[in-house]
């Protein structure tokens, strides 16, 4: 099993980490740190003066201080005047009733997102985590789809499944001669966030359901537990890490939510978000604007931390590594289960009907030909009828002209191959982190880790000192994981105009000329963070003991990581590796930011359709849009349990279901 | 069973499969057995490696290389998207290229006018302009335009053409910025929901019950079709709590949603959700020409439509030699040559005078008879206070 590898690896001299941390830290502080002083520099120097409009290029005045500390002296003044000119906006917006309702609104209605995330995800977590069917991986493949959707698909299909005239209504009305009104409230919002956020849930909850080692279910049992109460007292606390980590997801995308809420809710019920983008593109307020995304940012993210902080809180460890064994999805025989058995079954379906409906309203819908179009197609309703492959005949035309835009087709390759750089960037930067976050780094050293401290006791009490050490430092790491964190809880429009402004100045404005890693790197600064929220939890179910047996049979960390650790945390690597994919392939704002002439990507391409007036088109987009990510998901899925497990491993955990 | 046996063909295999990220199932062939430890890091590098050529070959058709190729110059134009994918973009390009041997014409146009204009002052205050030539910036931004000096003094003597542009489009005294085009924001209804009689025809028809939640609006803070609905308002009823705050007052039943964009509200208005909606007085000319359909029409209110003027100038900063080449781009822009393109593609009214219309253009794209226009400084030093009063006002909370 143990490879020969040469003698200075051998001998322990073999540091992977050299690498293997230089490169996220490098990553981080170019990518995330400096755009973000940018930004808070914007703040306290506002927009320069752009003078000088006759005068040759080459002549643009530069920083009259001379000598590199006068440059570093004046810099650290201005993050110092910056930082006094956010405080005073942060303390200006916490008075003002205005922004005060804004942000109550905004947290409230998050909450509330989240919890309908976790009633809607936890049925489909617990049905793929527990049960084997036919489909069932596909299914589970399937499940990120609707995440990359872009919101304006998704409030296309909801209003086509649930508007006025939608087909909800419609049968309503035909079958009962009533006519709800669901849309363009709060409730509409609320189901659009969960629509996005369930699917995230599944992810990470499943993630944790199948960490789960079945003797402890079992042990319960034995002892005379029923399972309804093994569920509450075993199954569900072991399940708190993976809860907490989807629903801290949940919560900062429905808190940061900008173009699902202004479509299915309309501009009654503005966030945070839309004040910002209000105050940064449309009023030119870089002050306002960059103070309440501060104010957004701190909270989201002391909302993530309370997450973060309840994941660590019920993580255990475990010592086992069998597989959570799947049942055969059947009726029950027994009379007494077939009430549950009826309410998961109507549970499962309502929900099905939930995603389903709004998908398959926009595949009909691209198949239809153009509304408003006139002639025979329109029936005297106003109901168009009859099907045309119109608009995909426009989607798959490859000579439309490139120069000017960029074909549709072209779109679909730029996507994948973005979103395929942005998944391998995400994972070499966030496998390191999130390894050192879960308290990893020390497993394998002889001390016991940092999660188990307690419990250990007996075999090495450490003095006081140590255990204060021990405590800062796991502090320390929880408030940098925090930060770590940051991408996902700053605000996308003042993320992208950070991100502007850094793309421009001298360091990474050589990217400008190839605006496709531009790109690649900014979307995995959005993307990274998942890597890490779904890959920590995974790792922290691990047991020392695992690692350490590895290596005292002679493996090197390395290998430890690669042939123990890293197979018992697949399913969370490539929840994050599946996420960091997804992110890219949804994400807009920043790509419009920095693209080329013909750079497009497959949601860009969408709302160039839509300004373009072609609905029919976009449709169709977003079908080929779910169709082309649908596929991706159950390719990686597979290419990465393949790799994982290997041909071999994958049957011998198919043998205990 | 479990060695790791090297397979002579088994990093050949994986790499050659991995390298297919369009193609996953390719790689199924990738087994533990010929995939050993370290060999799948080096996969992932060389998975990487070609990655970077794959972007860098999507790189190619960006600003910077392209100059590479030929001893042509460059001009390089920020638009937005649908003036691209939609409108005269590409007619314009041919045609300038020919009357300009060895000019290269590059239309950059990812976003909507607004994100132009917030990339284009981005790229400005971090002293990089990429663009030569802004295409298309929506009047309400000019005032942050003039007050981050995005554009450079005109002089007009260069631009013969502007003698055909009526001066009432001329929005800027300080003339650094020439009108593209120009249309109307009014309201848009369904005839075979409202049958064009009972059509509203004032500002006071639209608050009758009948219509309660039938118009669908979009929202000032985020878009500028709903910005000049907004600055309509305005202008018709004044400002403060007895102006338009108290008409928006009578009119939020009525309004089925405020949209956020206006693809989301005509899209919206297209599936029937509501049979009025805010939008351009050119819609009915573009229905009957693209679709032959005259189903849905134009409602003007009290006689009144609120213009949009579209405007183009050039960047500061650029230098001399492309300088004279932005001056007869921007000429090239006003002729009747290229107006006479705008109604049937832009779907707006061309700015100069003697463009030809086309008639079935001339036929239904309406020309309120009463045009108002709020004066770009006004609107500038107000907005602020009007859209948070409009907001505070709006509010479901």
């Amino acid at each position: 099993m143990v490879r020969r590898l040469p003698v200075w690896a051998r001998q322990g001299r073999f540091r992977l980490g050299g690498l293997v941390w230089a490169l996220p830290t490098l990553f981080l502080l170019t990518f995330l740190v400096y755009p973000l002083i940018l930004l808070v520099l914007q703040v306290a120097v506002g927009p320069a003066p752009l003078s000088a409009p006759a005068g040759p290029p080459g002549a643009m005045p530069l920083p009259a201080t001379s000598g590199v500390f006068g440059q570093l002296a004046a810099a650290g003044q201005e993050v110092t005047t910056a930082i006094g000119h956010l405080a005073r906006g942060v303390a200006v917006i916490g008075q003002d009733p205005y922004f005060r309702s804004l942000i109550r609104f905004t947290a409230w209605q998050a909450l509330l997102s989240t919890l309908l995330s976790v009633l809607i995800g936890l049925p489909i977590a617990a049905l793929l985590s527990n049960y084997t069917f036919r489909g069932r991986a596909l299914l589970r493949s399937l499940t990120l789809v609707p995440f990359v959707l872009p919101p304006i698909s998704v409030a296309l299909g909801f209003i086509l499944m649930y508007g006025n005239n939608g087909w909800l209504n419609r049968f309503l009305a035909a079958a009962f001669g009533v006519r709800l009104s669901l849309l363009y409230s709060l409730p509409a919002i609320l189901l659009a966030h969960a629509f996005y956020n369930a699917p995230v849930l599944v992810r990470t909850v499943s993630a944790a359901w199948q960490a789960i080692d079945p003797s402890l279910e079992e042990a319960a049992r034995s002892l005379g537990a029923s399972p309804r109460r093994v569920f509450w007292t075993v199954t569900l606390p072991a399940l708190v890490p993976g809860i907490a980590t989807g629903a801290a997801l949940a919560f900062v995308f429905s808190f940061l939510s900008f173009p699902l809420v202004l479509a299915l809710g309309g501009a009654r019920f503005a966030t945070v978000e839309v004040e910002i983008y209000t105050q940064i593109r449309i009023l030119l307020n870089y002050r306002t604007g960059a103070a309440l995304a501060l104010v957004e940012t701190i909270l989201s993210l002391a909302f993530s931390y309370g997450y973060l902080w309840l994941e660590g809180r019920f993580a255990r460890p475990q010592v086992g590594v069998r597989p959570h064994p799947l049942h055969r999805l059947e009726w029950p025989r027994r009379p007494g289960a077939w009430v549950s058995r009826m309410v998961a079954a109507v549970t499962l379906a309502a929900i099905a009907v939930f995603y389903v409906g709004p998908i398959l309203a926009l595949v009909v819908q691209s198949a239809r030909p153009a509304a408003g179009g006139g002639g025979p197609a329109v029936a005297a309703s106003g109901v168009v009828s009859g099907w045309t492959l119109q608009a995909y005949r426009y989607v798959f035309t490859p000579e439309y002209d490139a120069i000017v835009g960029d074909s549709p087709l072209a779109s679909i390759r730029n996507s994948l191959v973005l979103a395929t750089a942005t998944m391998l960037v995400s994972l070499l930067v966030a496998t390191p982190l999130a390894y050192a976050f879960a308290g990893r780094l020390r497993v394998g050293r002889g001390v016991a880790g940092a999660v188990p401290a307690e419990g250990e006791a007996g075999h090495l009490r450490p003095c006081w000192g140590r255990q204060l050490a021990a405590r800062l430092s796991r502090w320390g790491t929880a408030v940098i994981e925090t930060a770590a964190m940051a991408p996902l809880a700053i605000s996308s429009v003042a993320l992208g105009f950070a991100l502007l402004q850094a793309f421009n100045r001298p360091p990474l404005a050589g990217l400008r000329g190839a605006p496709a890693l531009a790109i690649v790197a900014a979307h995995s600064v959005l993307a990274y963070p998942f890597v890490i929220r779904t890959l920590r939890p995974a790792l922290e179910a691990i047991g020392p003991e695992l690692p350490e047996s590895a290596r005292l049979l002679g493996a090197n960390r390395w290998q430890a990581f690669r042939t123990v650790e890293l197979p018992l945390a697949a399913t969370g690597l490539l929840s994050g590796a599946l996420l960091s994919f997804a992110m890219s392939l949804s994400e807009t704002s920043a790509t419009i930011l920095l693209a080329g002439p013909g750079l497009s990507t497959m949601p860009i391409t969408l709302y160039h359709l839509l300004s373009a007036r072609n609905f029919g088109g976009a449709s169709a987009m977003a079908v080929v849009l779910l169709a082309v990510t649908g596929l991706c998901f159950v390719g990686v899925e597979a290419v990465g349990q393949r790799w994982v497990y290997g041909r071999n491993g994958r049957r011998a955990r198919g043998s205990a279901e | 069973m479990h060695l790791c046996v090297s397979h002579p063909g088994g990093r050949k295999v994986a790499s050659s499969g991995l390298t297919a990220p369009a193609a996953p199932s390719a790689s199924s062939t990738i087994s533990r057995r010929t995939l050993p430890a370290l060999s799948c890091l080096q996969a992932v590098v060389l998975v990487s490696a070609v990655l970077l050529i794959g972007l860098a070959g999507l790189a190619r058709n960006g600003v910077g290389t392209a100059t590479a190729a030929a001893p042509t110059q460059q001009l390089v134009v920020y638009t937005y998207d649908s003036f691209v994918n939609w409108g005269p973009a590409k007619e314009i390009q041919k045609r300038f290229q020919a009357s300009h041997p060895g000019v290269e014409l590059v239309w950059v146009a990812p976003g909507d006018s607004g994100t132009m204009f917030a990339r284009l002052v981005g790229e400005l205050q971090a002293r990089r302009p990429t663009a030569d030539v802004f295409v298309g910036l929506a009047d309400s931004d000019l005032p942050a335009a003039i007050a981050q000096q995005v554009f450079q003094p005109l002089d007009y003597r260069l631009l013969p053409n502007l003698k055909d542009v009526p001066a009432r489009l001329l929005l800027d005294p300080g003339r650094r910025v020439v009108p593209l085009d120009h249309g109307f924001i009014t309201l848009v209804y369904d005839s075979q929901v409202i049958p064009p009689d009972r059509a509203p025809k004032t500002f006071a028809d639209l608050l009758q019950p009948q219509w309660r939640k039938k118009i669908i609006a979009i929202d000032p803070a985020a878009s500028s079709p709903g910005m000049a609905f907004l600055l309509w308002t305005i202008a018709r009823f004044g400002d403060g709590p007895d102006g338009y705050l108290a008409y928006w007052k009578q009119l939020a039943p009525n309004l089925l949603t405020i949209a956020g964009g206006w693809s989301e509200a005509y899209s919206m208005f297209e599936q029937g959700e509501a049979p009025m909606v805010v939008s351009y007085s050119t819609d009915m000319a573009y229905s009957y020409i693209s679709n032959h359909s005259t189903r849905y029409r134009i409602a003007t209110l009290d006689g009144q439509g609120y213009e949009q003027v579209e405007l183009m100038g050039i960047v500061t900063g650029v230098d001399s030699s492309r300088q004279r080449l932005a001056y007869e781009f921007l000429n090239f822009m006003l002729s009747t040559e290229v107006q006479a393109l705008i109604p049937t593609t832009n779907w707006m009214f061309p700015a100069n005078s003697q463009a030809p219309l086309p008639p079935d253009f001339a036929r239904y794209a309406v020309t309120p008879a009463q045009p108002v226009r709020l004066p770009a400084e006004t609107v500038a030093a107000h907005r602020e206070q009007w859209l948070r009063a409009w907001s505070a006002q709006i509010r479901a909370y």
